[in-house]
């Protein structure tokens, strides 16, 4: 399995406080890695720094073997990033939307033009394109969401806490999303989340953060096994607390 | 930096702005419409209400004293006065309602005949428009009956009446009509451009900024191949041309606002010319420019340290106080644009446009302007650019001006 996501000893201080620290891990392609941690743990900080919007104190993320210090366009080429609280351009129509982006990318026109028709038809975004995003339901926000963080096609996807405040259908969705570009695709995708039901649906394998650093990085099982606990909810609070 | 990729993120903001109603009328309508409607507005109400003043009937009270003066006879010759005859005190007019009161002496006959000095007091309330403006007629009636009375007297005592003028002051304008109305328009000129620059600015910076902040759209922007470089470039433009559209809206109203005055005064439309010379209009689209730049970049920079929209719109007013205070004092007597006053910004700004309208071009001062305007504008871009990367601004936190200018 190609390892496409690599966080290399990633420390983040702010000021005083180190918020992540030593944080090491590794996705394949086609994995799904659930970041767990109370609020404040550093789970968003590390993703923020996987995304290249933060640079880390020390330590390197690296993204389809480019360095994120050294390679930060060709990391991010192939990096979709999203997060749970985003949200779209209010005055752009979707496909507008999904063109500017794929434009940020430099993705060839013809190539562009044919993945946002194939993005919209498969997301349903279709029977709203003529809308602007203002206008657009929080589910519908959403799918357009997916289909910008996928428009330049890259081959890793980093969600920070993709489900919060969202209805149980638009949640549903953004799972099988998860799922779909993971086992169909073969995308790596590391997502952090509060909870451990979609952790056990999807994931192959559990990162937890707890002041800092990395409580704890395997599957499921090894993290039961590990702590003596018959339930992950059981497991995660013997870890952090 | 990628010119397509700058391209790109500036064409989506203007077509935000194109589909934004409210900024539309902010930028292109208000100025467009503004003047034109304000100065016809303005002028026909202030017409209308001169006529009206100077048409309503006033009461002259007159004591019976001045009964059969010549004082009397010129107050009666008036249609707009209702005079009437009665003693009367201070007091009386103070309450009495729409009334002057003229009281002339007793001995007003004897003076005269005796070539002595007659009393004549008018009573009036100022603080009332309509009897302020009829206090004005009855004194220039009055002083006519005094210059007439004292001709009678020189002419009498035969003696010419350059004895009691011995020096006859005159002065002569030298100033061409074009120059008056632009020492006028060299006034205020500047400051309406300059504002308006600025709210053109201000508004899209917010949304483009603080706005995207708010709605964390900028983390999404930053997490795309777009360098930092690119991301303000391409917002830059869109401010700055926002800007730019908004300050030539501005002029071009203002101009056909004065062709509708004009056009409305026609007896008078000689005294209303105004034109700026070739080489002008060139100074003109300089300091425009420059002074878009310098604003478009100060707005980006200091509404992205807001994290909302609402934060980012209270920074609006402290911002209008640093280029409103430089533009008012720019048209205080004796200021002027000089080695000094050139190194000022937003003040130089103001007084090279001043200087422009008025057609008093110093190429060097204008020069020195220009130079010290782009470094301002290039301070402003440093300190913009240090907004945009620092990393509380990507990830929409709290930023204060320590954090912008440390490390």
């Amino acid at each position: 399995m190609t390892t496409l996501i690599e966080a290399r000893r990633l420390t983040k201080d702010f000021g005083e406080l180190r918020a992540a620290d030593d944080v090491t891990f590794q996705v394949g392609a086609g994995e799904i890695v659930g970041l767990l941690g109370p609020n404040g743990a550093g789970k968003t900080t590390t993703l923020r720094m996987l995304a290249g919007l933060l640079q880390p104190t020390a330590g390197e993320a690296v993204i389809s073997g480019h360095s994120m210090n050294k390679e930060q366009r060709q990391a991010r080429r192939e990096l979709g990033f999203l997060t749970g609280d985003m949200d779209l351009y209010r005055r752009l129509k979707p496909a507008e939307l999904l063109t500017y982006f794929g434009k940020l990318y430099e993705t060839p026109a013809i190539e562009l033009d044919a993945r946002v028709k194939n993005l919209m038809a498969a997301f349903g975004i279709n029977d709203f394109a003529d809308r602007l995003c203002e206008k657009l339901s929080t589910g519908q926000k959403q799918r357009v969401s997916i289909a910008r963080t996928l428009v330049h096609d890259p081959k890793v996807v980093i969600l920070d806490e993709p489900t919060t405040g969202l209805d149980i259908m638009a949640s549903e969705f953004i799972l099988r999303f998860i799922e779909r570009i993971a086992r169909e695709e073969k995308k790596a995708v590391v997502f952090s989340t509060h909870n451990l039901a979609e952790v056990e649906r999807l994931c192959d394998r559990i990162v937890v953060i707890h002041r800092g650093k990395v409580a704890f990085n395997g599957i499921p099982a090894e993290l039961l096994a590990q702590t003596g606990k018959t339930t992950l909810h059981d497991a995660f609070f013997h870890l952090v607390q | 930096m990628r010119s397509n990729i700058i391209l790109t993120i500036f064409g989506k903001e203007i077509k935000e702005v194109l589909r934004d109603k409210r900024m539309l009328y902010l930028v292109i309508l208000l100025p467009f419409f503004l003047y034109p409607v304000l100065f016809t507005l303005i002028g026909k109400v202030g017409a209308d209400q001169q006529d009206k003043l100077s048409s309503q009937k006033v009461t002259v009270l007159i004591n019976p004293e001045g009964q059969g003066t010549p004082v009397f006879d010129l107050l009666k010759a008036d249609t707009t006065l209702e005079l009437k005859t009665a003693a009367f005190d201070r007091a009386a007019i103070d309450t009495a309602k729409n009334t002057i009161g003229v009281w002339v002496a007793p001995d007003y006959a004897q003076q005269i005949a005796a070539s002595g000095s007659a009393k004549v007091t008018i009573y009036v309330d100022e603080s009332k428009d309509v009897l302020s403006l009829r206090k004005e007629v009855i004194a220039a009636r009055l002083q006519a009956l005094n210059q007439q009375i004292l001709g009678e007297r020189l002419r009498q005592a035969q003696l010419s009446e350059s004895l009691i003028q011995p020096l006859a002051v005159e002065t002569e304008n030298v100033a061409t009509k074009e120059q008056l109305v632009g020492k006028v328009m060299g006034g205020f000129l500047p400051m309406i451009i300059l504002m308006f620059i600025f709210v053109g600015c201000v508004y899209i910076a917010i949304d483009i900024t603080a706005g995207e902040k708010e709605r964390r759209t900028l983390q999404t922007l930053y997490s795309t191949t777009a360098s930092k470089g690119e991301i303000i470039a391409g917002k830059f433009l869109a401010v700055a041309s926002v800007g730019i559209v908004s300050a030539a809206m501005n002029i071009l109203s203002l101009l056909v606002a004065m062709q509708i005055q004009v056009s409305l005064m026609s007896e008078n439309a000689n005294s209303l010319s105004f034109s700026v010379s070739p080489q002008g209009w060139l100074w003109l689209v300089v300091l425009v420019l420059l002074s878009t730049v310098f604003l478009g970049a100060l707005c980006l920079a200091v509404v992205l340290l807001a994290n909302s929209y609402k934060e980012a719109q209270s920074y609006v007013s402290p911002m209008m106080m640093l280029i409103l205070i430089p533009a008012m004092l720019s048209q205080m007597p004796g200021m002027e644009l000089n080695a000094s006053t050139a190194l000022i910004p937003m003040l130089n700004i103001s007084l090279a446009m001043g200087a422009v309208v008025k057609g008093a071009i110093d190429p060097g001062l204008m020069a020195m302007v220009v130079g010290m305007a782009l470094l301002y504008a290039l301070v402003a871009l440093w300190l913009a650019s240090r907004s945009f990367g620092n990393e509380s601004v990507i990830t929409g936190e709290k930023v204060n001006f320590r954090q912008l200018l440390g490390k």
